[in-house]
C-alpha cells in the first residue's frame, strides 16, 4: 500500500510543479519524547504540493513551553512532561509542529543493544578496518558493526579480566579513554569527551555496565523522512532515521545511522546524513541502523523545458509506456520517436531469437500494410525454435551448464532439461522449484547437476540466492551483511536447508568419474553455524523457520517459500533479467545485485512487472510479449540534447555491442558460412574433441561454455565458472577489432567459395547497384542511402574484373565491421 | 573562462611539472568540467606531460601469495606458524628470504620489500583486487580507475603502441561478484589497457590477428577503410554511447597497431635468444615478464602481468591446501620456483639493459595468507597484513620497509595501506599524487585520499 501511495506522491508533483506556491513544513510532523533521554531531530522544510523540496535555513527556532522542551544544536531536548510547539521562523514564513514529552520522570539507563552498541558502531569502532576485522585489531575484536551483541558485551566487560571497563572509575575505563586518545590509540581519536556518545558510554559503565539480554526490544524496521525529495544539484538536505522497536516504541536513530549513496553522480551523503545534489537523475540514500535498511530517494530533474503535451499525447500500449512516461516527464526527459519498420524488425530478429532477419523476413514485413504487423511479428518469434535455442543459452548461463565443472553426458542432460523447460514454456516458478527439490539420476533427471555443480550447503544457498533471488549472500557467512539486511544467522538458517542434500558418485573434483551421480536426501543431519557452534533452525531467509526435527526433505518448504507470490525477490529478479535481456540494462542495475540498498531506476515499473509475471503464473512469454509490444521497447535509439544524458531510464533505446554468440551467428548466417565445434577446451588448458555439435551449429545451440572458440571468448561469452551475468562481458576491445580486421573468422567466411560473395556475383553479374542492394538488406536490414549505394558502385566498379570479388568481400567486411551491425540499436 | 590547465610549477624527482588545477572546478558550479573538455583540451597538447621516460611494470600475484612462506618469514614462531619452508640469506644483509626463492636471493639488492601492507576490504579476491590496483574500494556506484588508465589519461602515447598493456589476459572473476579494478574506471573505457588474450610461452604465439592475412595489402586495407568510413558516416546515433563510441576509438588504435613496424617488432619474442628466453623459464608468467620488459622498452607506458588468471580450477597463490587448491608445501613444485625465476631474470635484464632506474617493478597482490596453517595444510584468505614488493623507478633496493608482528598477522611497524602502495607507484612514473582528475559529475577526484603518500623511505 505504501508503495502505491509513494508513487501517487511522485506524479502529484510533476504535474504541479510551477502551479503550487511554495509552503513549509516541519519533519517530523509530531514530536514524540518518551523518557528523559530522548532526543529528536528535525528538519524544515519546502513543500511544493505533496513533495519536499529542500531544507529552508531558519531564522529563529523557539519552543514555546521551555519547561517541557528546548533546542540544543538542533535537536529537541526533553525538559519536563507536557506538550508544548516547536516554532521555525524563515524568510518565507512560520511553521510549527506539536512537541509531546512523556516519561520524562522514569529511571532511565542505556541499553547496551540500543544505544552501547550504536555508538560503537557510529564511531567506527566495528568497522571492518578496525575492530570490526575478522581478526579485531591489537587484540581487541568486535563482530562487524555489532551483529553479534551478547558476543560484544563479553569481549567489552568481560575478555581480559574486565580490564576495558572501571567500574569504580568509569573515566579510566579503556573503552573511552582509547577512543578519547586519553591512553594511546592506533586508530587515533574517535570521541569528544563533551560528546553525548562520550556521555553514553560512560554512564553505561557507571549504572553496572548492564548485559544484553534476550528480553530486549528488537528493532523491527527503520523509517527515514523525507523518504523522497524533489531537488537541484547544489541543494542540501538532510536525511532522519526513525527506529521502531517490537514493543511500540520508536527512537531517533539519525545520529547512529550509517549512510550511502547509491549514486554518487546524483548525491552524495556525509556521515551525518547530509546529503548534497550534484548531478541530474535519481539518487538514492541508503540509510542502515542495526542491520535495517531503508531508502531516501532524491529527484533531481534534467534543466530540459518540456511541454506537458509531450507526455500526455504519446502512446501508451500498457502499463509500461505509463510508468516510464510518468518517470521521463518527473526528470524532464524527451523520449524519442517511435523506431522505424526496418529498425523495428532488426531489433526484434536480434533481441527475441539472437538472430538478423532475412532480406526476405525484412521486405516481408516491410509489405505488410496490417497496422497490428508489430505485433504480429512479435507472436511469431515468440514461437521460433530460436527463441528456445537462445533462452535455453541464457538460463544455461545462469545455471552453469559447463563442461569445465561437468563430465560431457552431464552436461548434455542438463541443457538439455533447460531447454525442454524452454521449449515447453515451463512457468519460471515450476523450473525453480524442480531445480531446488531436484532428486534421482544426474542423468535422468537434468537438474540434479545444479547440485553437482554446486556441492556443499553454503555453496547451494549462495547460488540458489543468486540464481534465483538475484543477491549475494556470501558476505553473510561471516558477519551480518553490512549496508543489508541479511544477518549471519539467517544464511545458516538458510544453508541448514540444504545439509541433507547427498550425492551417490561425486566428491572432490566435479568432473571425477562419468558423471553419473544419484542424488538423494537423508532424513537427518543439520549444518552448524561456526558462530554458536549449534545448528541453526533451518528457514528460507525471512521465511517462517521448519521444523528441524521433521525428516520431510527441507528443500520443499523452501521451494513453497522461494516460489510464492508473496516472495517478491523471486518475481523481481527474474523480470529484471528478462527485462536486461530486451534493454541492455536492468531495471536494477546488475541484474545479480538485488541488494535492497541498490534500487530500480523506476521502483513503480518493476514492481508493477513483477506483479504482471505473477498475475500470468510466471509465464516468462507473456512477460516478454508486453515488453516487446511496448512503445518503451519500441522506441529509437535517436539521441536529442533533450535525452542524451539520460543514463537509464528509458527516454531512448540505448545502443549496446551484441553478445559473444549472437554477433557470431550474425557473421556466419550473413556470409552464409557456418562455423564448426569440434574441441572442448578444459579448465587445466587441456583440450579434448567433442562430436555433440555438427555441422552448421549456431554458437547459440552449444550446450556448454568450454566449447573452444577464439571468437566467443574474446567477444566475451560468459564463462560460466560462477553465478553472475558479471561473467559475460559486450564491451568492445581493440582485440575484438583486431580479429574482425584480420582474424579468421569474418575473413575466410567471406573467401570461402558459395558464400555469400559468390552466391551475389552470380545472381547480380555486373549489376552493382542490385548487389549494394542486396548487401545492404542482409547485414543492416536496410537499403542503402543514395551517397553509400553511389559510394559503393564507384569503389566496386574501380576494381579490375578478377578482383570483384575481392571488392565485394570488402563491401562485406565494411558492413559487418560497421557499428550498425556490431550494436544492437 | 576558466583556466583549468594554468601553470603552477612544483619540484617533483627534480622536474617541473605542470600542475592541474581542478581543485578550482568549484567555480563552475556543481556540473564543473566535463570529460569531454578535458579531453579536448588535452587533443590540443594542453596538457604538459609527467616525466615521460618513466613506466611501470605491476607484477600481480593472482591468488594471494603467502607473505609467511616466502617474504616475511617467522623461524622462531611455532611450528604451525612458520610452516614448512626455511629462511635463506641474500645478497642484501637487510634480507632474508624463502629457500623457495633462491633465484631472488642474488638479486635481492635490487628490490625492497614492505613487510607491513594491509587493507581494511574483505577477505575476497576480488575485492583485494579492485583495491591494490586503484588503491580504493569501490563505492557510491563510483569505480576509480586503475594505475595505467590513470598514467593513461594523464600522458600522451609516446607511439602507436597501446599505452597501457594487460599480459597475458585480464583478470577472471573472484567469486566476489565485484569488479577486479583493472581499468579506467570513472575515467572511461577509454583509458582501458589493451589485454593481450594469447599465451606467450606457446610456440607459434604472436598478437592475434596483428597483421592482416597475406591477402590483404595495403591497397585493399585502405579501400576497407574508405567503405567503412562511407558505411559509418550514416548512423549518427551511436555518439551518446560510450560503448559505441569506444568500438569507433578501437578502429583507429587497431589500424594504428597493424601498420606499425615498431608494434609488430615489440611483441616478436621470437627477436629474444634463447637463452634469454630461456633465463626468464619457457612458461606462461616468465614469458610475460620477458614481453613486459620488450613492450616498455618499445615505449608502452604501463604492463600488468597477471601471474594467473583466476582462483578458479587453476594453479594459483590461493593455497587453501583443500582440493582443488594447492597446499603451503606444493607451492614449491611449481608456483614459487616459476616465480623465482620469472622475476629474478626481469630485474636482471632491466639492470643489465640499464633501464631499471626508470623502470619500477611492483609486486602486488590482494592479499596475505593467515599466519596459521589450516588442517588441510593450507593457508586461508588474509589482508590484515602482506608483503609487496618494488624495485626500480627511483627505489633503492635491498631493503626492508615496515615490519610484521611475530606472527605476521598484523603490521608492527609502519603500516601501509594500499593508497599508500598507489601513492608509490605515481611517484615512481613521475606523477605528483596530489594531482586531482575529473572524478565523476566533474568533481575533482584526487589520485589518491587525502592521507595517503608515497612509502618515501623506498626512495634513496
Amino acid at each position: 500500500m505504501k508503495k502505491v501511495f509513494f508513487f501517487a506522491v511522485f506524479t502529484a508533483v510533476i504535474t504541479n510543479v510551477s502551479t503550487i506556491a511554495a509552503d513549509l513544513s516541519i519533519l517530523p510532523e509530531k514530536i514524540s519524547l518518551n523518557g528523559p533521554e530522548a532526543r529528536q531531530h528535525f528538519l524544515v522544510l519546502e513543500k511544493d504540493g505533496e513533495e519536499f523540496s529542500g531544507e529552508v535555513p531558519a531564522q529563529s527556532l523557539s519552543v514555546k513551553d521551555e519547561a517541557v522542551a528546548t533546542i540544543e544544536n538542533g535537536v529537541v531536548v526533553p525538559k519536563g512532561n507536557g506538550v508544548t510547539t516547536l516554532i521555525a521562523r524563515t524568510e518565507k514564513g512560520e511553521v510549527s509542529v506539536p512537541i509531546e514529552v512523556n516519561g520524562f520522570d522514569a529511571k532511565f539507563t542505556w541499553s547496551f543493544r540500543h544505544h552501547v552498541l550504536p555508538v560503537i558502531s557510529k564511531e567506527g569502532c566495528n568497522a571492518g578496518a578496525c575492530h570490526g576485522a575478522l581478526a579485531g585489531k591489537g587484540g581487541f575484536r568486535l563482530s562487524l558493526r555489532g551483529y553479534d551483541p551478547p558476543k560484544d558485551f563479553y569481549t567489552i566487560a568481560r575478555e581480559t579480566g574486565g580490564r576495558r571497563i572501571e567500574s569504580a572509575d568509569p573515566a579510566r575505563s579503556l573503552l573511552i579513554t582509547k577512543p578519547t586518545m586519553a591512553t594511546p590509540h592506533k586508530g587515533g581519536k574517535r570521541m569528544d569527551p563533551r560528546s553525548r556518545d562520550y556521555r553514553i558510554l560512560a554512564e553505561w559503565i557507571t549504572a553496572g555496565a548492564k548485559a544484553p539480554s534476550e528480553e530486549d526490544v528488537v528493532v523491527d524496521r527503520i523509517e527515514v523522512l523525507p523518504e523522497i525529495s524533489n531537488l537541484k544539484p547544489g541543494d542540501k538536505q538532510k536525511i532522519l532515521v526513525t527506529a521502531f522497536y517490537d514493543d511500540g516504541s520508536t527512537q531517533d536513530a539519525t545520529q547512529w545511522a550509517k549512510f550511502t549513496s547509491a549514486d554518487e553522480t546524483v548525491a552524495t551523503v556525509d556521515d551525518d546524513g547530509n546529503v548534497e545534489v550534484i548531478g541530474y537523475g535519481v539518487g538514492s540514500i541508503t540509510a542502515w541502523f542495526s542491520s535495517k535498511v531503508k531508502l531516501a530517494r532524491i529527484v533531481s530533474p534534467f534543466p530540459n523545458q518540456i511541454p506537458d503535451e509531450v507526455y500526455t499525447q504519446a502512446e501508451k500500449q500498457s502499463f509500461i509506456d505509463e510508468l516510464v512516461l510518468q518517470q521521463l516527464q518527473s526528470l524532464n526527459l524527451k523520449p524519442s520517436r517511435r523506431t522505424t519498420d526496418n529498425e523495428f524488425v532488426r531489433r526484434a530478429f536480434l533481441d527475441t531469437i539472437g538472430m538478423v532477419p532475412s532480406s526476405e523476413e525484412v521486405t516481408k514485413f516491410l509489405a505488410d500494410k496490417d497496422p497490428k504487423k508489430r505485433d504480429k511479428l512479435i507472436d511469431h518469434l515468440l514461437t521460433r525454435e530460436e527463441f528456445t535455442d537462445y533462452w535455453a543459452y541464457r538460463w544455461s548461463d545462469v545455471f552453469l551448464v559447463n563442461g569445465g565443472l561437468l563430465r560431457p553426458d552431464a552436461v548434455k542432460s542438463y541443457y538439455e532439461w533447460v531447454r525442454t523447460s524452454v521449449e515447453k514454456n515451463t512457468p519460471w516458478d515450476q523450473m525453480a522449484r524442480e531445480i531446488i527439490t531436484a532428486k534421482g539420476g544426474s542423468i535422468e533427471n537434468g537438474a540434479t547437476n545444479f547440485y553437482a555443480v554446486h556441492q556443499d550447503p553454503e555453496t547451494m544457498a549462495e547460488n540458489v540466492s543468486q540464481a534465483f533471488l538475484g543477491l549475494s549472500l556470501a558476505c553473510a557467512k561471516c558477519h551480518d551483511h553490512p549496508l543489508e539486511k541479511w544477518t549471519n544467522d539467517q544464511y545458516y538458517a538458510f544453508a541448514n536447508l540444504f545439509s541433507r542434500v547427498r550425492g551417490k558418485g561425486w566428491g572432490g573434483d566435479t568432473r571425477n568419474g562419468d558423471g553419473i551421480r544419484t542424488l538423494y536426501v537423508e532424513p537427518r543431519g543439520d549444518l552448524i553455524q561456526p558462530r554458536t557452534g549449534k545448528p541453526q533452525i533451518p528457514a528460507p531467509l525471512d521465511g517462517d523457520p521448519i521444523d528441524p526435527d521433521s525428516t520431510e526433505d527441507r528443500r520443499e518448504a523452501l521451494a513453497v517459500w522461494l516460489t510464492s507470490p508473496d516472495n517478491t525477490f523471486f518475481s523481481r529478479a527474474v523480470t529484471n533479467r528478462v527485462w536486461a535481456a530486451y534493454f541492455g540494462i536492468g531495471l536494477v542495475n546488475e541484474v545479480d545485485d538485488l541488494r535492497a540498498s541498490n534500487p530500480a531506476s523506476n521502483e513503480p515499473l518493476l514492481e508493477a512487472l513483477a506483479a504482471y509475471l505473477v498475475e500470468n503464473e510466471f509465464d516468462l512469454k507473456a512477460l516478454m510479449k508486453l515488453i516487446l509490444q511496448s512503445e518503451t521497447y519500441q522506441r529509437s535509439s535517436e539521441v536529442s540534447s533533450e535525452n542524451r544524458d539520460d543514463p537509464r531510464f528509458f527516454s531512448r533505446h540505448y545502443p549496446r555491442r551484441h553478445m559473444a554468440e549472437v554477433l557470431h551467428d550474425a557473421i556466419a548466417e550473413v556470409s552464409d558460412v557456418p562455423s564448426v565445434f569440434t574441441k572442448l577446451k578444459l579448465n587445466d588448458g587441456s583440450t579434448q574433441d567433442t562430436k555433440f555439435y555438427e555441422e552448421g551449429t549456431r554458437a547459440l545451440e552449444l550446450y556448454d561454455s568450454a566449447v573452444e572458440s577464439y571468437f566467443l571468448k574474446t567477444f566475451g561469452r560468459n564463462e560460466r565458472d560462477i553465478v553472475c551475468e558479471c561473467e559475460r562481458s559486450n564491451q568492445p576491445s581493440m582485440i575484438q577489432v583486431l580479429h574482425l580486421a584480420n582474424g579468421s573468422t569474418l575473413n575466410e567466411k567471406l573467401q570461402k567459395k558459395d558464400g555469400i560473395v559468390d552466391q551475389l556475383l552470380k545472381k547480380n553479374g555486373a549489376d552493382f547497384s542490385a548487389l549494394v542492394d542486396a548487401a545492404y538488406l542482409r547485414t543492416l536490414s536496410r537499403n542503402p542511402t543514395k551517397k553509400e549505394k553511389d559510394g559503393f558502385i564507384a569503389m566496386i566498379g574501380k576494381a579490375p574484373e578478377e578482383e570483384r570479388h575481392e571488392a565485394v568481400e570488402d563491401l562485406f567486411w565494411a558492413l559487418m565491421t560497421s557499428r550498425e551491425f556490431l550494436f544492437q540499436h | 573562462m576558466f583556466d583549468f590547465l594554468a601553470e603552477g610549477n612544483g619540484p617533483l624527482c627534480g622536474k617541473k611539472r605542470s600542475r592541474r588545477e581542478f581543485l578550482q572546478v568549484g567555480a563552475l558550479g556543481p556540473i564543473g568540467l566535463s570529460l569531454p573538455q578535458y579531453l579536448a583540451a588535452k587533443q590540443a597538447g594542453k596538457v604538459q606531460e609527467g616525466n615521460d621516460e618513466k613506466s611501470c611494470i605491476m607484477i600481480f600475484n593472482l591468488g594471494g601469495p603467502s607473505h609467511i612462506d616466502l617474504w616475511d618469514m617467522k623461524p622462531d614462531a611455532a611450528q604451525e606458524i612458520r610452516g614448512p619452508f626455511k629462511p635463506i640469506r641474500t645478497n642484501s644483509p637487510e634480507i632474508d628470504i624463502s629457500e623457495i626463492l633462491p633465484m631472488h636471493a642474488k638479486v635481492a639488492d635490487k628490490f625492497a620489500l614492505v613487510r607491513s601492507c594491509h587493507h581494511g576490504g574483505a577477505a575476497v579476491h576480488d575485492a583485494g583486487w579492485q583495491i591494490m590496483q586503484t588503491g580504493r574500494r569501490f563505492t557510491g556506484g563510483v569505480e576509480t580507475p586503475h594505475i595505467g588508465a590513470v598514467a593513461n589519461y594523464l600522458t600522451n602515447p609516446r607511439n602507436d603502441l597501446p599505452p597501457f598493456v594487460v599480459l597475458p589476459e585480464f583478470m577472471g572473476r573472484g567469486g566476489g561478484n565485484l569488479p577486479n579494478g583493472q581499468g579506467g574506471g570513472f575515467l572511461g573505457k577509454a583509458y582501458d589497457p589493451f589485454a593481450l588474450m594469447a599465451d606467450p610461452s606457446k610456440k607459434d604465439f604472436k598478437v592475434p590477428d596483428l597483421l592482416p592475412p597475406d591477402q590483404i595489402g595495403a591497397t585493399r586495407l585502405e579501400r576497407r577503410r574508405n567503405m567503412r568510413d562511407l558505411v559509418e558516416g550514416t548512423v549518427k546515433d551511436f555518439e551518446a554511447s560510450e560503448d559505441a563510441r569506444l568500438m569507433d576509438e578501437n578502429f583507429h588504435s587497431a589500424f594504428r597497431l597493424m601498420t606499425s613496424e615498431k608494434a609488430r617488432s615489440a611483441f616478436d619474442l621470437s627477436k629474444e635468444p634463447k637463452k634469454v628466453r630461456e633465463r626468464y623459464g619457457m612458461n606462461r608468467v616468465g614469458q610475460c615478464m620477458l614481453l613486459a620488459r620488450r613492450l616498455i622498452e618499445n615505449g608502452v607506458r604501463f604492463v600488468t602481468v597477471n601471474t594467473f588468471l583466476t582462483v578458479f580450477n587453476e594453479l594459483s597463490w590461493d593455497i587453501h591446501g583443500s582440493k582443488p587448491f594447492i597446499s603451503v608445501t606444493q607451492m614449491k613444485e611449481l608456483v614459487a620456483p616459476m616465480y623465482d625465476q620469472a622475476y629474478s631474470a626481469l630485474l636482471e635484464d632491466l639492470f643489465d639493459r640499464g633501464m631499471l632506474d626508470n623502470v619500477m617493478v611492483a609486486g602486488l597482490s590482494e592479499f596475505g595468507r593467515t599466519p596459521k596453517v589450516n588442517p588441510a595444510g593450507g593457508r586461508d584468505h588474509w589482508p590484515q597484513c602482506f608483503t609487496v614488493s618494488f624495485a626500480g623507478g627511483g627505489v633503492k633496493g635491498g631493503q626492508v620497509v615496515g615490519k610484521s608482528d611475530p606472527i605476521g598477522g598484523f603490521p608492527a611497524e609502519r603500516p601501509v595501506d594500499p593508497g599508500d602502495i598507489v601513492a608509490t607507484i605515481f611517484k615512481g612514473l613521475g606523477f605528483n599524487h596530489e594531482d586531482h582528475l575529473p572524478g565523476p559529475a566533474g568533481r575533482p577526484y584526487p589520485l589518491v585520499d587525502f592521507g595517503n603518500e608515497p612509502i618515501h623511505e623506498l626512495f634513496g
